[in-house]
C-alpha cells in the first residue's frame, strides 16, 4: 500500500517540481503582495484624511481658523487653503484631497445672532466603510472645536467671576460703612465700583444664560443664581439713582439694606459656581482611558495572518480542487480504476505531496515576512507550524470534495474562487466575525479560513495556543471533507 | 481456461441499452479482437471487463472474478491501455513508467529492470529523459502500451491502440501484441479497423450492442460469405463447360459463369464457392482433370466485406456510419 501511495506523491512532486514557475509564483507572489501592502498602505491617511481648508482670506473665519489651526492638524492632513471653492472641488473630485473643509467668513456673528455656525465638510467617495472616515473625522474636528471656544469662554467667565465675587466683597464692604458714611457710598470712587460691578454682572449674566443653554435644565443652582443677579441688578439700580442722589437720599433709602442682602446672597451662590476649577476640567468633565488587554500590531503585521490564511486555503483547495477532477477528465482515472491504486491511496498520495507543499511554501512565507517586514510570531514557530498545518488539511479536504463533486475543471476553477471570495467577506479577512449575524455565521465556519484565521491571529499576534473551538473545528472539518472525498471516489459508476 | 467469461450480459444508460444479453468467452492466451462501429458499444464491454462499470444485468468474470469487486491481487493480473494518452505530460517517459510501476506494487529493484525491459521493449529507452509532451503520437502510445504491460499483466485489455495512426505504427502495435501472446499473456483488443481483424486469433463483432458473431478471422469470412470463394478460369471447348459445371456443383455452389471473348480464345470465369477451400480444392482439381484450367485462385474477401455482410444478415446495415 505504502509503494502506491508514494508512487502518487512521489508522482504529484514531480508534476509540481517541473512547474517551476508555479513553484515561485507560490513563494515569491504572497512576499511581493505583503510586502507592496505594507509598504504602501497609508496608514496615516486612514487616520487623518488629506483636507483642503476653503477659507475667505482676512475674514472672521480666516483669524478662527489660525487661532484653532491645531484642532485641524490633529484630525486631517492638512493640505492648505483656498479661497476658491470650485478648485477644491475640483481637487477633491481629482482625488488629491480626501475632504473639502468650508469655514464660513463670519462664525461668530452668526452664533451671537443666535444661530449655529456651519462648518461645511464635503468628501467623495463611494465606499459604506472607509468612507465614513471624513464625516467621522470631521465630526471629531467640530467636537474639538466647540470644545476649545467653550473651554476659552469658560475661562474667561471664571476669571469674571472672581473679579464679581471680588467687587461685590469691595461693595458690600462699602455698603457695611454707608449708613454711618454716605458720603463714602456716593463717593467717585463708589459710584466707579458700582457701574463695574453692573457691568460684570450683566456679563455674568449673559455667560450663565449661554451654560443654560449648553447644559439645559442640569443645573438648578445656575437658575436660582440668575434670579438672585436679576434682583441684584434691580437693587444695584436703585443705588446707582441714590448714590446719583446724593448723601441725603441714601440715608433716607431703606433699599440699601436690601441691596445688601441681596448681594449677600448672590455672594453666597457665586461661592458655589465652580470658580476654582480649571476651564479644561469645566469644558471636558470626562476623561477617556482605554485599556487593550491585547498588543496590537503593525497593520502589515496585523493582516499578516489573515492573508496567510486565505493563501493556504486557496492554494490548497485549488490545487485539490483539480486534482482528482482533471484524472476523471483526462482518462488517468479510469487507468487508476483498473490498477489495484484504491482512492484512497490516490487521495492519500495527493494529500502527502499536496500538504508538504502548501505548507512548505506558506512557512516559508511567514519566515520571509517576519525577516523582512517584522510581521509578529509571538506564539512561537511550532505552535504556527501546527495551526498552518491544520488549516493545510482542512482546505486540502474541502478542495478534493470539491473535486469529487465537480465535473469540470472550470466548475473546480469557479468553486475555487468562490470559496475565495467568501473567506474574503465571512471569514474574518475583511469584517469581524462579531459583525456578522445569522447565515453568514453558519457560511463563515464551513471555510477552513475562518478557524484558520482566528488560529493564526491568536498563535501570531496574541501570542497564545491554538484555540480548542478552532483546533476541533478545523480537525473537524479535515477529517468529513476527506472522509466523504473519498466515499464519493469509491462509488462505483451505475 | 477461460480468461473472460460473460453470460448473458446487458447494460443500460438510463432507457439506453448499450448491450443486450452477450456472450462470451476468451481463452486464456489469445488475441481477442473485439470489432464494431464506433457506438456499438465496444468501450462499455471494455469498461464492465475491466470493473470500471458494472453490468446492468448478466454476469461478467475475468480470471473467475467479477471486475466490480476485484482484489488488488487480482487486479495485479490484468493491464489496460486506454484509448487515449491519460498519463502526464509534463513528466518524462521515464517518471510516467516509474510512476504506474508503482501504482502495482512494483519496488526499487523489481521496478528499475521492469521499466527497462519495458521501455526497450517498446523502443522508448533512449527517449525516456524526454517529457511526454515532447515525444510524437505514437510514442506516447506505446508509453501507455508500456504502461499497460509494465507490471507483466496475465490479460491485456487495450481500447482502440491503434486509432489515428499511421499503418506503420499500426502494424508495429500488432506486432508487440503478438509477442506479448507468444509470451503467453491474453490480450483483448477493441478496433474499429476491421482490417486488423485478420491479425486476431480470434474476433467478435459487435454491431448496436449486439454480439452478432464471434469466431477465427477465417471462420467469420465462410459465416459472412457461406464458405470460401474458388475463382476459376477455363479455356478450351465451350461446349464441354456445362458437365464440368455440374461436377463442380458436386463440391460446392457455383455462383456465377461468365465468359470473356478475347479474339478466337473463349475464357469462361467460375465463381465456385466451397465450405472449405483447403479441403476443396485438391477435389475441384480432379474434376476438372483434362480441362484447360487457365487459373486456380481462392481469394479473401477483404474484412471490409465480411463485416459488411455480416452486418448486413443482422438488418443493420448502415450503423457503421455512426
Amino acid at each position: 500500500m505504502l509503494t502506491r501511495v508514494s508512487a502518487v506523491a512521489v508522482k504529484e512532486l514531480w508534476a509540481l517540481v517541473r512547474q517551476p514557475q508555479l513553484l515561485v509564483l507560490l513563494l515569491i507572489g504572497p512576499v511581493l503582495i505583503m510586502t507592496i501592502f505594507g509598504l504602501s498602505l497609508d496608514v496615516e491617511n486612514i487616520l487623518r484624511p488629506r483636507a483642503l481648508v476653503v477659507v475667505e482670506p482676512g475674514s472672521e473665519g480666516a483669524k478662527l481658523f489660525q487661532q484653532y489651526r491645531e484642532e485641524f492638524t490633529d484630525r486631517t492632513q492638512l493640505v492648505g487653503t483656498t479661497d476658491d471653492s470650485e478648485e477644491a472641488r475640483q481637487r477633491l473630485l481629482r482625488g488629491e484631497v480626501d475632504a473639502v473643509i468650508v469655514i464660513p467668513s463670519a462664525p461668530l456673528e452668526t452664533v451671537a445672532g443666535g444661530e449655529r455656525a456651519v462648518l461645511r465638510v464635503v468628501y467623495d467617495t463611494i465606499n459604506p466603510v472607509f468612507g465614513t472616515r471624513v464625516p467621522s473625522r470631521a465630526y471629531s474636528l467640530v467636537l474639538d472645536l466647540n470644545q476649545s471656544l467653550v473651554q476659552e469662554a469658560i475661562a474667561q467667565e471664571l476669571g469674571g467671576v472672581r473679579t464679581l465675587q471680588e467687587r461685590l466683597n469691595e461693595l458690600n464692604r462699602r455698603l457695611e460703612t454707608a449708613s454711618s458714611a454716605a458720603e463714602t457710598l456716593t463717593s467717585e470712587e463708589a459710584q466707579t465700583t458700582t457701574a463695574e460691578l453692573d457691568e460684570t454682572l450683566t456679563t455674568l449674566e449673559s455667560t450663565l444664560r449661554l451654560w443654560q443653554g449648553v447644559r439645559p435644565g442640569e443645573d438648578e443652582d445656575v437658575s436660582a443664581t440668575l434670579q438672585r443677579i436679576d434682583s441684584a441688578q434691580v437693587t444695584l439700580d436703585e443705588v446707582r439713582e441714590a448714590q446719583e442722589a446724593g448723601p441725603e437720599q441714601i440715608r433716607e433709602r431703606s433699599g440699601l439694606a436690601d441691596l445688601r442682602e441681596s448681594l449677600a446672597s448672590l455672594e453666597e451662590a457665586l461661592a458655589s459656581l465652580p470658580s476654582n476649577v480649571p476651564a479644561r476640567v469645566l469644558a471636558n468633565p470626562f476623561e477617556l482611558k482605554t485599556e487593550n488587554l491585547a498588543s496590537p500590531p503593525q497593520v502589515v503585521g496585523f493582516y499578516a495572518p489573515a492573508v496567510l490564511a486565505i493563501l493556504i486555503q486557496h492554494i490548497a483547495v485549488s490545487l485539490a480542487s483539480l486534482a482528482i477532477v482533471r484524472e476523471r477528465l483526462s482518462g488517468a482515472y479510469e487507468f487508476f480504476e483498473v490498477s489495484p491504486l484504491g482512492p484512497g491511496q490516490l487521495l492519500a498520495g495527493k494529500f502527502f505531496t499536496y500538504f508538504g507543499l502548501v505548507l512548505g511554501v506558506n512557512l516559508s512565507v511567514a519566515l520571509v515576512l517576519a525577516g523582512f517586514l517584522g510581521i509578529p510570531i509571538e506564539g512561537g514557530f511550532v505552535e504556527m507550524t501546527l495551526a498552518m498545518a491544520l488549516l493545510t488539511s482542512a482546505s486540502l479536504g474541502l478542495g478534493f470534495l470539491v473535486s469529487a463533486l465537480a465535473r469540470s475543471e472550470l466548475q473546480a476553477v469557479q468553486v475555487s474562487m468562490l470559496l475565495l471570495i467568501a473567506s474574503g467577506f465571512f471569514a474574518g479577512f475583511l469584517f469581524p466575525l462579531g459583525q456578522l449575524q445569522g447565515p453568514a455565521v453558519a457560511i463563515s465556519y464551513l471555510l477552513p479560513a475562518t478557524n484558520g484565521i482566528s488560529a493564526l491571529q491568536d498563535v501570531m499576534i496574541r501570542g497564545e495556543g491554538i484555540s480548542g473551538l478552532d483546533f476541533a473545528g478545523l480537525l473537524l472539518m479535515a477529517s468529513l471533507t476527506l472522509g466523504l472525498a473519498r466515499y464519493l471516489m469509491g462509488r462505483k459508476k451505475a | 481456461m477461460a480468461a473472460i467469461r460473460i453470460k448473458n450480459l446487458s447494460k443500460s444508460f438510463g432507457d439506453a441499452k448499450v448491450l443486450k444479453q452477450t456472450d462470451l468467452t476468451v481463452e486464456e492466451g489469445e488475441i481477442f479482437g473485439l470489432i464494431g462501429p464506433s457506438g456499438s458499444g465496444k468501450s462499455t464491454l471494455l469498461r464492465i471487463l475491466t470493473g470500471y462499470l458494472e453490468p446492468s444485468d448478466g454476469s461478467a468474470e475475468v480470471f473467475e472474478s467479477a471486475p466490480a469487486a476485484f482484489s488488488p491481487e487480482a487486479r495485479r493480473r490484468v493491464g489496460f491501455m486506454p484509448q487515449g494518452f491519460v498519463l502526464y505530460e509534463e513528466l518524462t517517459v521515464l517518471q510516467n513508467l516509474n510512476f504506474v510501476a508503482g501504482l502495482y506494487g512494483l519496488r526499487f529493484g523489481e521496478r528499475h529492470r521492469r521499466v527497462r525491459e519495458v521501455l526497450g521493449f517498446v523502443e522508448l529507452w533512449d527517449d525516456r529523459r524526454k517529457a511526454a509532451r515532447d515525444v510524437s503520437g505514437g510514442m506516447q502510445r506505446r508509453l501507455q502500451l508500456a504502461a499497460a504491460v509494465v507490471h507483466e499483466p496475465d490479460l491485456l485489455f487495450v481500447d482502440e491502440p491503434t486509432a489515428n495512426l499511421d499503418p506503420i505504427l499500426r502494424r508495429k502495435f500488432w506486432e508487440e501484441f503478438e509477442q506479448l501472446r507468444e509470451g503467453g499473456r491474453t490480450i483483448f483488443v477493441t478496433t474499429q479497423y476491421v482490417g486488423e481483424a485478420e491479425l486476431c486469433d480470434r474476433v467478435g463483432l459487435l454491431v448496436d450492442g449486439t454480439l452478432v458473431a464471434v469466431g477465427t478471422p477465417a471462420e467469420l469470412r465462410r459465416q459472412a460469405f457461406g464458405g470460401e470463394i474458388v475463382h476459376l478460369s477455363l479455356g478450351g471447348e465451350p461446349g464441354s463447360l456445362p458437365e464440368r459445371l455440374r461436377a463442380l456443383e458436386d463440391l460446392g455452389r457455383v455462383e456465377e459463369v461468365r465468359r470473356d471473348a478475347g479474339g478466337d480464345d473463349v475464357v469462361s470465369l467460375v465463381r465456385l464457392l466451397v465450405e472449405d477451400a483447403d479441403t476443396a480444392l485438391p477435389n475441384v482439381m480432379e474434376v476438372l482433370s483434362g480441362a484447360d484450367v487457365r487459373s486456380l485462385d481462392v481469394p479473401k474477401p477483404s474484412f471490409d466485406e465480411v463485416f459488411f455482410r455480416l452486418v448486413k444478415e443482422t438488418g443493420q446495415v448502415g450503423l457503421g456510419s455512426r
